[in-house]
């Protein structure tokens, strides 16, 4: 269901944006935002997320921003990315909201990651 | 080997103890309080930096769940957007401890409210199980973390039951340190009337002042005798070694009021039972203070000075480093009342960072000015006193103050507090407020403060004030003694006032634990004096003496001073 939107005058691969819909538990409470932040952190462009038709675009590599939103079940989520790797990082994120942030698959370290690591 | 040599200068806090030298570092004040430089932005992100190292390593051992939440902090404190309020702050002139606190408390502040905002409207998710209100939890538990680490790092700690060697010595420093394992202080200059002097002599630690010039190298051993004034550089040359580090005798409080012979068992039933009914009560510096104080001895405690059981800012702006501490001293004293003053920073009293050392600011800014110049400091503070009054009897005094409208504007916060903390669902009680008398022009017009239910009266910085003589003056100290007479009228008129009030008048400054005193204190009327727990036998005895004619005069009374 994500549609890449390329824009008019840039070559695609600089700014992309999908929507995507949370089907996870109660919605992104902490770990499935840490899981959204830090893997929204690896890469160079920046991400922003708007939630149900809201104007309102928040950092998305931003804990406080995106656990602030109250991101529940069932919310329409938009994500835009600009700058190198875009279309890598939509694709990465929209996946990772589908797959319920990897809750069953490695809890407490929802990115698949071995450890925590910066930005 | 060295030859041994002797220096001479005042007996600070009595006793004898022997160690290596310490050497003070003779540099200024580190610069961790700049409130604009980059220090500030640079001490912050040093103690976010080992609070994330500290949530990492936690992390690594814990099991999956809690390993979540700890990510979870993590990545908060890896948020720029965090940490940006807080920067701003220190942008407009904050230093590193406050500026955090403040903008986590607002952030907190921010999240509580959301969740009692939509609680009730979101059927499935509100409440407080509501998992989006978990942040404000974590975010408190945050703060904390990255406080203390700032803590840490302000300690500047020396090996236990060494004799330390300086020109002066901060409060904050001998609170920081560990004296159990004994140890002494040697000073260049510094007073026995100044706030590390009282501290020692509470403790037990001996302590000579005015040296003149430092005796020692590092690591050699120096004997301090408190009681003598006097020091000893390598005492094993010339006579029998006592233990290394072991306090030869402690206290000797016989040396300091030689008239009193030490209570007789029976005193403190026939002061009980006495009609004046006066209470006495004990005087709490440190936690460790408590372990001297035995609570079935006193009627309670009258004076915790905060200022010293929270020694740094960041730790003084830690809300539950605060109620710790509170909750400690309430169980001790099971049930008795406890009376908290407020922070009184100023003059000698530093909070590096927040309130730097200025003997200027000793007529400047200073305890409740303080106070009501940094809001978001006392508003901490009073959360802190509302939830530990929720867990025992709990009176708070406010230090310094000079007007009704002061009392008033405290008044109001703590009613603020109290109505955030309700709304936040964290139990409180909201306690009843007290001055200090320790400036003249409110001791002269106690009439005005009708919102007070108690006062307290200081004699130190009272008289300090009164006979416009600095109390760790050496030079003007004489004239502490001599001012006497005027400060037992303004007493007589404070007792007097406060009973029109109907409010009791209680003296905590040193004058209380004299045992000279005592007696014409008693028959001022005050309701209660609250001394150092090493004070305690000397001035119960001299109560059970009961109250002194005030026919006896003041000059009567003096000869003996």
């Amino acid at each position: 269901m994500a549609e890449f939107l390329p824009v008019i005058g840039r070559p695609s691969a600089h700014r992309c944006q999908t929507e995507v819909e949370v089907t996870h538990g109660v919605g992104l409470h902490a770990r499935p935002s840490v899981a959204f932040t830090r893997l929204a952190k690896t890469f160079p462009c920046t991400i922003e997320v708007a939630v149900d038709g809201s104007a309102d675009w928040l950092n998305g590599k931003s804990i406080v921003k995106i656990i602030g939103a109250r991101i529940r079940r069932g919310t329409r989520m938009r994500i835009r990315a600009e700058g190198a790797r875009a279309e890598e990082a939509i694709a990465a994120l929209s996946e990772l909201v589908r797959r319920d942030f990897d809750e069953d698959r490695k809890a407490g370290r929802a990115d698949g990651r071995v450890d925590g690591r910066p930005a | 080997m060295a030859a041994p040599r002797d220096f001479r200068g005042r007996p600070a806090s009595p006793g004898r103890a022997m160690g290596p030298v310490h050497r003070a570092e003779e540099r200024p004040a580190p610069a961790a309080g700049d409130p604009t430089g980059g220090d500030a932005r640079a001490a912050l992100a040093a103690a976010v930096q080992r609070a994330i190292a500290e949530l990492r390593a936690l992390s690594r051992r814990s099991a999956p769940e809690s390993a979540g939440i700890l990510d979870f902090q993590i990545e908060l404190l890896l948020d720029d957007e965090l940490l940006a309020p807080a920067l701003e702050r220190i942008s407009r002139g904050e230093g590193a401890a406050l500026a955090f606190a403040a903008a986590m408390t607002d952030q907190i502040d921010k999240m509580a409210g959301e969740t009692s905002e939509t609680g009730e409207a979101d059927g499935e998710h509100g409440g407080p199980g509501d998992a989006f209100a978990l942040r404000a939890v974590d975010v408190a538990d945050l703060q904390h973390r990255v406080l203390d680490a700032m803590a840490g790092r302000t300690r500047a700690d020396f090996p236990e039951g060494s004799v330390y060697v300086g020109r002066d010595m901060p409060p904050s420093v001998f609170l920081a340190h560990d004296w159990s394992g004994g140890g002494a202080i040697a000073l260049g200059a510094g007073s026995m009337a100044s706030h590390v002097a009282m501290l020692a002599r509470a403790r037990g630690v001996p302590m000579v002042v005015g040296l003149g010039a430092l005796p020692g190298e590092p690591g050699e051993p120096l004997l301090v005798d408190g009681t003598a004034g006097t020091v000893h550089l390598h005492p094993d040359q010339r006579l029998a070694a006592p233990s290394p580090a072991m306090p030869l005798e402690m206290g000797a409080p016989e040396l300091v009021f030689s008239g009193v012979a030490i209570a007789v068992s029976g005193a403190a039933t026939a002061v009980s039972g006495a009609a004046t009914a006066v209470g006495l009560f004990a005087n709490i510096d440190t936690l460790a203070d408590l372990d001297a104080l035995d609570p079935a001895r006193v009627d309670g405690v009258g004076l915790v000075r905060t200022e010293f059981l929270l020694a740094t800012a960041a730790e003084a702006l830690n809300e539950e480093r605060h109620l710790a501490c509170y909750r400690r001293i309430l169980a001790h004293l099971a049930g008795k009342p406890v009376t908290l003053r407020m922070l009184d920073l100023g003059g000698d009293k530093a909070l590096p960072g927040l309130v730097e050392s200025d003997a200027a600011s000793v007529l400047g800014e200073r305890g409740v000015r303080i106070l009501l110049a940094h809001p978001d400091l006392a508003r901490i503070q009073a959360r802190a006193l509302i939830r530990a009054a929720a867990l025992g009897p709990v009176s708070v005094l406010l230090p310094m103050v000079t007007l009704p409208s002061e009392l008033a504007a405290m008044a109001r916060l703590f009613d603020e507090e109290a109505a955030r903390l309700a709304r936040q669902g964290v139990p409180g009680v909201r306690p009843p407020l007290g001055i200090m008398v320790e400036v003249p022009a409110a001791a002269l017009t106690l009439d005005l403060f009708t919102e007070a239910r108690f006062f307290s009266v200081g004699t130190n910085d009272l008289m300090q004030y009164l006979a416009a003589a600095a109390r760790d003056n050496p030079s003007v100290a004489h004239l502490h003694a001599e001012a006497e007479t005027a400060m037992f009228r303004l007493l007589d008129h404070i007792c007097a006032t406060a009973r029109r009030l109907d409010r009791p008048v209680s003296v905590c400054g040193d004058l209380a634990a004299e045992p000279r005193a005592v007696g014409r204190l008693l028959a001022l009327g005050v309701a209660g004096l609250s001394v150092a727990p090493g004070r305690l036998a000397a001035v119960r005895a001299a109560m059970a003496a009961g109250p002194l004619p005030t026919g006896a005069g003041p000059a009567g009374a003096r000869t003996e001073g």
